[in-house]
């Protein structure tokens, strides 16, 4: 009797050990792994597209070096070899971000003289584990234009005599998700106000709504398009287009290369959204292309 | 007298030291040198176990968790060589070689051997390096040499003189002893 006691309790201490020795470690690896979200990272390449702005905002403390240029038309001919001799529009650009979320930037494009300022905050960021199911980005931005009117001799006026004048705005809200490895869409309501717009019956207020997809199909080559729809707008249906391209993303190491097909002259959101002039129908398009360098600014350790 | 035995058998039981130890902080790096170009990046969300009575160890690594210097180059970690969506995890499961007196507070030379895997590939790998044993604690740390083409990450021609094709991974990490809940 006494013996089967010890029997039992020597096997109950050795299950205690057998209980130790057997447990599968990476179950309890599993158990106390420590939850950090995973946010989908590269919904786009760039926080910029062709021309529209995307959901992403630059990395942290990072500084950005952005020259886009678009060249002339490529129905100028063979003599203007097809639009590279220009004219060109070129905006040169520095960005920055100093916690990932928030990014501001100045820049200022050739045509129009336009100089811009933008702010640009990502309010929500899409989750792996599908509880945020995408990301949403606002941006804001102001143009100032330092053109001369050139008609002030001829009629006496200038139009910039006021330079409230000069200034015009907009407003984004970014939606966009990424649906696979490959594949992200983004859809944004846009709101552009100009302060002073050129006709009497034009006005300052217009809406759009830009839809903007990537399709990524080998790891360093993704093609994208956009489509930027003009839903209220008062000026000559034939004077201006909607704003549509076709274009490449090409990653090397330290920079993003974008080049594409536009029918939008202008860079600045406040020109191609409302008054793209020419239309892909009679090859009213350029070639462009967008060259970012990012440096760590300030260098961590 | 045997009934005290008995009492005696289990309070030995009871009282002997947990064997399964886990950490409270890890941190694993890697850092890939070229004439070019120094790139580094850190984890610390690594959870490595070890069970003390067999010497096997187990880490669990999630790829996304390695920082970089530049979030640009952290992307492309990501995006293009790990490919983190896909395998968003690096498990090595493997043993120390040498017996350890755990109660001992020594600084043991030891490597551990096992398998790595990671990018959907899994290698053997040995890792060399060193474990104390210290006020109920064992500290960790360990080195090893990984080659990229292992474990199927390709760098394109253009960037070979960037990413060198073997990189330093070094793991230094604190265990404690595991409460179960």
């Amino acid at each position: 009797m006494k013996i089967k006691f010890i029997l039992i309790s020597i096997l109950f201490s050795f299950s205690i050990l057998q209980s130790f020795s057997q447990v599968d470690l990476l179950d309890i690896a599993d158990k106390n792994k420590k939850a950090n979200k995973d946010y989908t990272i590269a919904t786009f390449k760039y926080t910029r597209l062709i021309n529209t702005q995307t959901s992403e905002t630059l990395g942290k403390r990072t500084l950005d070096v952005l020259i886009s240029h678009r060249f002339g038309n490529l129905n100028s001919g063979g003599n203007n070899l097809w639009g590279l001799d220009g004219p060109a529009n070129i905006r040169l650009a520095l960005e920055y971000s100093y916690d990932g979320r928030l990014m501001g930037g100045i820049g200022r494009s050739s045509y129009q003289k336009m100089y811009d300022g933008f702010l640009k905050f990502r309010l929500l960021r899409q989750t792996v584990d599908g509880k945020m199911p995408l990301s949403l980005t606002l941006y804001s931005a102001m143009f100032y234009t330092a053109q001369k009117d050139i008609n002030k001799q001829s009629n006496g006026y200038d139009r910039y005599q006021y330079s409230v004048d000069r200034m015009s705005f907009v407003e984004q809200i970014i939606i966009a998700r990424k649906f696979s490895q490959r594949f992200s869409i983004q859809l944004a309501p846009i709101f552009v106000h100009y302060n002073q717009v050129e006709k009497i019956r034009d006005k300052n207020d217009s809406y759009a709504i830009a839809v903007a997809a990537r399709y990524k199909f080998t790891k360093r080559w993704a093609i994208t398009t956009e489509y930027v729809w003009r839903v209220k707008h008062d000026y000559d249906e034939n004077k201006y287009y909607d704003s549509f391209g076709l274009g490449f993303d090409i990653e090397t190491g330290g920079h993003v290369f974008q080049i594409h097909l536009t029918n939008s002259f202008g860079i600045s959101d406040n020109q191609y959204i409302p008054y793209t002039a020419t239309k892909w129908n009679n090859a009213g398009i350029r070639l462009g292309y967008n060259l970012s360098r990012v440096f760590n600014l300030p260098a961590k350790k | 007298m045997k009934k005290g035995l008995i009492i005696l058998f289990l309070f030995i039981y009871v009282n002997a030291p947990a064997q399964i130890y886990i950490s409270k902080a890890c941190e694993i790096s890697f850092f890939s040198a070229t004439p070019m170009e120094n790139i580094d990046a850190v984890n610390t969300s690594a959870v490595p176990v070890l069970n003390t009575t067999t010497n096997e160890i187990v880490v669990k690594i999630p790829i996304t968790s390695f920082i970089f210097k530049s979030e640009l180059m952290q992307d492309h970690f990501n995006e293009n060589y790990m490919e983190s969506e896909k395998y968003p995890f690096a498990v090595f499961k493997g043993k120390i070689n040498e017996t350890i007196d755990y109660t001992k507070k020594l600084c043991y030379p030891v490597s551990a051997t096992g398998n790595l895997s990671m990018h959907g590939e899994e290698k053997c790998v040995i890792i060399h390096g060193t474990v104390t044993p210290a006020d109920g604690k064992i500290i960790i740390e360990g080195k090893f040499k990984l080659k990229l083409s292992d474990y199927n990450i390709k760098i394109p021609k253009m960037l070979l003189q960037n990413i060198a094709e073997e990189v330093d991974v070094s793991v230094s990490t604190t265990l404690e002893p595991y409460v179960r809940n």
